[in-house]
């Protein structure tokens, strides 16, 4: 059953001739891990804003929760907007508890938070002295702080060396896993590729496309077929419905599907012909060539 | 409410910058408050020697004129406190910490009635180092000493508290509108100092009366002295009621100009 997290309907935002989001709709359910992805100033982080009411849209409107009244509902949702913003001369328990009082949370489980991200025996180091990765675990620390339901990220890694990116992405995975709903804005496809759901790509403020992540890899996805008689082969593929378009590639042809196919039925339809396979593998386009493609025909 | 006050204390009980600014005024209003008598005494004194008619000694602290003395010397070093809320507003804004605040869930009209109640607090402080000052001085310097010398007059700390809260919250506007605190401190002093003194003297005095550096400085008016009746001035003894309206109008005033500009403001 469907559970919204979040509805959006219509978003739009410009900042003077800037346009940086039009008519932006989206839908969010429960346990969804919901990547949005677009190249830098695409819109995500002023999408983002929105939603978190740090930034007031032109018009439009979103719901939390499927309830209208957002300022109690904030405290369900625990958010990393871009950069971590603490207070410099406060220690990291001490910029902990300002968030726990904010929330209305008791300070119980900021040990546990910053054990969590390997902070705990820097806890009462001042903010200023973290190095990048260390203020962006702790940034991830707080918004874990009052076991919200809701976590927004954007941009998680950015600036990160690559071993804190995996420790970031893994823990991006577990917490997910433990059914929370994540919202996670990346210009890294790759990033959305390995820990979302669910994606929707936004380009110059306009959303492109959204669905799930497997369902845009597989929308598109290709074979590579091989057989003795490639002449035939090809005549045989060119007929077949849910194929669109049957492409050369080496010594393979390639065959662009209109609709995903189960591999054994292809194969088997083949051997109906008289047609014998020596080769077949499913290629799934990576959702970063997808990504180019959309962006070039959104140029166009 | 308490809860405001909690987390916005957090964010000054660990600044030196806080501690020290607060220091440096406690410092110099006590030095002036302790200190004031004998200076005026010693220019008077050296007046003396040459004066034709006697001078009467001078008595600042003596109950109960010692509140409106007090209220009025602490009047000049309001900018202190307008200081201190102007670092600690724009420092949010510098560190976009208010930008993380109402994020994790706070109001924008949560977060301004934090500031409110800095400001407040700040200026309620200032008024209680006057109170204790101004009892201090007064057990020490007033000759026959009665219970009922001690209360009369009193309402002159409530006046105190009222023109520092305006002023502060002023400075909250100024804060918040410019964000900067370079900016902020700059434009304020300037208008304090010179900006509203030019507009004093462009309007006629039924509207410049109305201004805000103006009206605050009306609330209390310079204390008589023995010397100034010898020379027929008066000025008035009691707060001044209608600046006390006027006052209150502009805090009223600058928390709804606040209110107006962070609501539709983008952090």
């Amino acid at each position: 059953m469907k559970n919204p997290i979040l509805e959006v309907k219509h978003l739009r935002k410009s900042y003077g001739k800037l346009i940086a989001l039009n008519d932006f709709s989206l839908q969010v359910n429960k346990g969804d891990v919901f990547g949005i992805l677009g190249p830098n100033g695409s819109g995500k982080t002023t999408t983002l804003g929105i939603l978190l009411d740090i930034i007031k849209p032109d018009s439009g409107e979103y719901s939390w929760f499927s309830t209208a009244a957002f300022s109690n509902q904030r405290t369900r949702i625990g958010a990393l907007l871009e950069q971590p913003l603490f207070y410099p001369y406060l220690s990291a328990v001490k910029n902990l508890e300002i968030v726990a009082d904010i929330k209305r949370v008791s300070y119980d489980q900021i040990d546990a938070q910053l054990d969590k991200v390997g902070l705990l025996d820097r806890k009462h180091s001042k903010f200023k002295t973290y190095s990048l990765g260390m203020k962006q675990k702790l940034a991830i620390a707080a918004s874990l702080i009052g076991d919200p339901e809701v976590l927004i990220l954007d941009e998680p890694t950015n600036g990160l060396d690559p071993r804190s990116i995996a420790e970031i992405r893994d823990m991006i995975i577990e917490i997910a896993n433990q059914g929370m709903t994540v919202l996670l804005a990346s210009h890294l496809l790759d990033e959305v590729q390995k820990t979302c759901s669910h994606v929707a790509i936004l380009n110059k403020g306009k959303l492109l496309h959204s669905g799930r992540v497997d369902e845009v890899l597989n929308s598109s996805a290709m074979l590579e077929l091989r057989a003795d008689d490639m002449t035939a082969l090809k005549q045989q593929l060119e007929q077949f419905d849910f194929v669109d378009e049957v492409l050369a590639e080496g010594t393979m042809w390639m065959a662009k599907l209109k609709e995903e196919k189960d591999p054994a039925t292809v194969s088997k339809l083949l051997a109906q012909q008289g047609i014998y396979l020596t080769h077949m593998a499913v290629r799934k386009k990576s959702l970063e060539k997808y990504f180019l493609e959309l962006l070039s025909d959104n140029n166009a | 409410m308490l809860r405001l006050i909690k987390i916005d204390f957090k964010k000054y009980a660990y600044s030196r910058t806080f501690w020290v600014l607060l220091l440096i005024y406690f410092v110099l209003i006590v030095a002036v408050f302790f200190g004031m008598e004998k200076f005026i005494n010693q220019v008077l004194n050296s007046a003396k020697t040459s004066a034709q008619i006697p001078v009467p000694d001078f008595s600042l602290y003596s109950f109960p004129y010692v509140w409106q003395n007090l209220a009025f010397l602490g009047g000049f070093f309001k900018i202190f406190i307008a200081l201190i809320v102007v670092i600690f507003v724009t420092n949010e804004y510098s560190y976009k910490t208010i930008r993380q605040n109402v994020m994790n869930g706070m109001s924008r009209e949560q977060f301004l009635a934090s500031k409110v109640l800095f400001a407040l607090l700040l200026s309620l402080s200032a008024s209680i180092i006057m109170f204790v000052s101004g009892i201090v001085l007064g057990l020490g310097h007033t000759a026959e000493l009665s219970i009922s010398l001690v209360f009369p007059k009193m309402e002159f700390i409530a006046a105190y508290f009222l023109e520092l809260a305006t002023f502060s919250l002023l400075a909250m506007f100024t804060a918040f509108l410019l964000v900067r605190s370079g900016l902020a401190i700059g434009l304020l002093a300037i208008y304090y100092y010179i900006g509203e003194n030019i507009l004093t003297f462009m309007l006629p005095e039924n509207i410049s009366r109305f201004l805000p550096v103006e009206s605050m400085g009306n609330l209390i008016d310079v204390p008589n002295s023995a010397l100034m009746k010898m020379f027929g001035v008066n000025f008035s003894e009691v707060v001044s009621i209608p600046d006390v309206f006027i006052c209150g109008f502009w805090s009223i005033f600058f928390i709804g100009m606040t209110y107006l500009l962070l609501r539709n403001r983008d952090f």
